[in-house]
């Protein structure tokens, strides 16, 4: 039951506004890093790639790239391995255990990250850790370790028993099954989260800010950056990252698509 | 099943680790909202001042009431725009649909700060938006209403999680057997009363997530406000922050966001009992 005509034209209308919203200062603010751009009007086309040149020359904005990257990926594999044996703890004694721990996992996620943030702070305080990078990692793992546990618990819980006991019942070690049943049959569950952790990770500002010591990762840097102004370096930035965006989102599309396609195939 | 984890160490390590990263970090928080600072000395008798001192601060409780009214509009503003997008997205069909959610998801995985200073780029006095509003013969001079204060705030934030409010409606849009409508439209009830009678009260669980989901992203948030709330945009979460940075008061930040937390688990209680279809159970 499709609306009638009319009000397809409004909602159409009310998602094109959205859209406009969202797109706008985003399409301003890259043009403004080809061209020169003053309270949102193109003062020439002129266009420069001079911004870009003055991104490449600058040490301390790449040297946060390069750290956001180690902080992301120690923490997404922390977090997987983490959430891997919570979760087959969970799902292995069920009932009480499996909801205490997954309200304890939840905890940092559903709380706003300023909470969580401020949570960690004070107890690296109390136990004398000074703030650095190991203390960014850490809150890191505590935010995203959800996503994780959530997606490889589902993904144990379709799984199902069976599979696990025929193994063990042949003879197979706990260690043997593990490694030759589960493992296969999560990997996919366990890549899904480890690049949804990393991209949370990747772009996680709050907690990190609450936690870090004289290094600062990417979106600190940008932060800093972009508190004072408008500049043309700051807006190639956007224009690096939206393209930069744009390209993983089509390859995770065009991954998803080929795995579907794979498996409409398979017999 | 797996290697080692029947053994009773597993609980063990288990709850230890979620102890260590999660469970005592709150606890240390919770804590400290009820110790003293005596000059740059923490004292660690426990009391409730610093909640004494919150409650009888008239600013303090103005910014506090006036961030909780930011948020609940802000969460209203979103979902209201984020439903009929819900509902023109699960009306569409095939490529279109997937392009459009496409275009409404994407904007999550950009980095957060720079969608904000892409706003800011805009907003200013002399910016872009004021000057599409001149052009539009709507003001006659640039107006300051959008300038770097809480309605800053507020049309950002509003825009930023709109997707976090469309997501959640079309997976409960989604969940409607199409059998029931056709039903409805079979026994003669016309589009608006299928609207209000099925696909509104069913679609009532994604509404209630729609609202407390960017209620709690509004509150949970310091850095919009003060990248775009310029100097007297003054938001609860700026508060907080600036007890643990200038101000230096950590017992009194902690329980100013203490305050915060129980405000967010109200609402997420609010939306549990709000989110059931009524007549049936939540699922």
């Amino acid at each position: 039951m499709t609306p009638s005509r009319t009000a397809q034209v409004g909602l159409a209308l009310i998602t094109a506004l959205l859209l406009i919203a969202i797109y706008g200062p985003i399409g301003v603010t890259v043009a403004g890093a080809f061209l020169p751009v003053k309270g949102g009007i193109i003062q020439s086309f002129a266009p420069s790639l001079t911004a870009f040149h003055t991104l490449a020359g600058d040490a301390g904005l790449i040297r946060s790239l390069v750290i956001t990257l180690a902080v992301g990926a120690v923490a997404t594999m922390a977090s997987v391995t983490l959430a891997t044996a919570l979760a087959l703890f969970t799902t292995e004694r069920g009932g009480l255990h499996s909801r205490v721990v997954t309200v304890i996992v939840f905890l940092p996620f559903v709380m706003p990250p300023m909470v969580t943030g401020l949570a960690l702070l004070i107890f690296f305080r109390d136990v004398g850790v000074d703030r650095s990078l190991l203390t960014v990692t850490i809150g890191h793992v505590a935010i995203i370790l959800a996503i994780a546990y959530r997606s490889i618990v589902v993904r144990l819980t379709d799984l199902g028993r069976s599979l696990i006991e025929a193994s063990l019942d042949l003879g197979a070690s706990r260690w043997q099954t593990f490694a030759r049943v589960i493992l296969p049959n999560i990997r996919g569950s366990l890549l899904a989260s480890a690049v949804l952790c990393f991209a949370l990770s990747f772009d996680e500002t709050l907690v990190t800010l609450l936690l870090t010591g004289t290094d600062s990762t990417f979106p600190i840097r940008l932060w800093g950056m972009t508190r004072l102004g408008i500049t043309p370096a700051a807006n190639a930035i956007l224009a690096i990252l939206l393209a930069v965006t744009v390209a993983a989102s089509a390859l995770a599309i065009a991954i998803s698509q080929r795995r579907h396609a794979k498996d409409a195939n398979a017999p | 099943m797996s290697p080692g984890l029947t053994r009773p160490g597993a609980a063990l390590a288990v709850y230890g680790l979620l102890g260590a990263l999660i469970v005592v970090p709150f606890l240390s928080f919770l804590a400290m909202s009820l110790y003293s600072v005596s000059g740059v000395v923490i004292d660690r008798s426990l009391t409730l001042a610093n909640f004494a001192r919150a409650a009888s601060d008239p600013v303090l409780m103005g910014v506090f009431w006036r961030t909780i009214l930011l948020c609940a509009g802000i969460a209203l503003v979103t979902t209201l725009v984020g439903y009929p997008v819900a509902l023109f997205i699960a009306g569409m069909r095939g490529r279109a649909r997937y392009g459009l959610l496409t275009l409404m998801v994407a904007p999550l995985v950009l980095s957060y700060v720079m969608k904000i200073y892409a706003f800011r780029s805009i907003l200013g006095g002399n910016g872009l938006l004021n000057r599409l509003l001149m052009g539009a013969g709507i003001i006659d001079a640039p107006s300051n209403f959008f300038v770097f204060n809480l309605n800053a705030v507020f049309l950002v934030l509003a825009v930023l999680l709109a997707p976090f409010a469309i997501l959640p409606i079309l997976l409960s849009l989604e969940k409607i057997p199409a059998a029931l409508a056709e039903a409805a439209a079979d026994l003669a009830a016309s589009r608006w009363q299928i609207f209000r009678s099925i696909t509104l009260p069913l679609s009532r669980p994604g509404i209630a997530t729609a609202l407390s989901f960017t209620f709690i992203m509004a509150i949970g948030d310091f850095i919009t406000p003060q990248m775009v709330g310029g100097p007297n945009g003054f938001t609860f979460g700026r508060v907080i922050y600036s007890q643990f940075g200038l101000a230096f008061n950590w017992p009194f930040g902690a329980a100013l966001g203490v305050l915060l937390s129980g405000v967010i688990i109200l609402v997420l209680a609010l939306a549990l009992a709000l989110g059931r279809v009524p007549g049936g159970a939540t699922r």
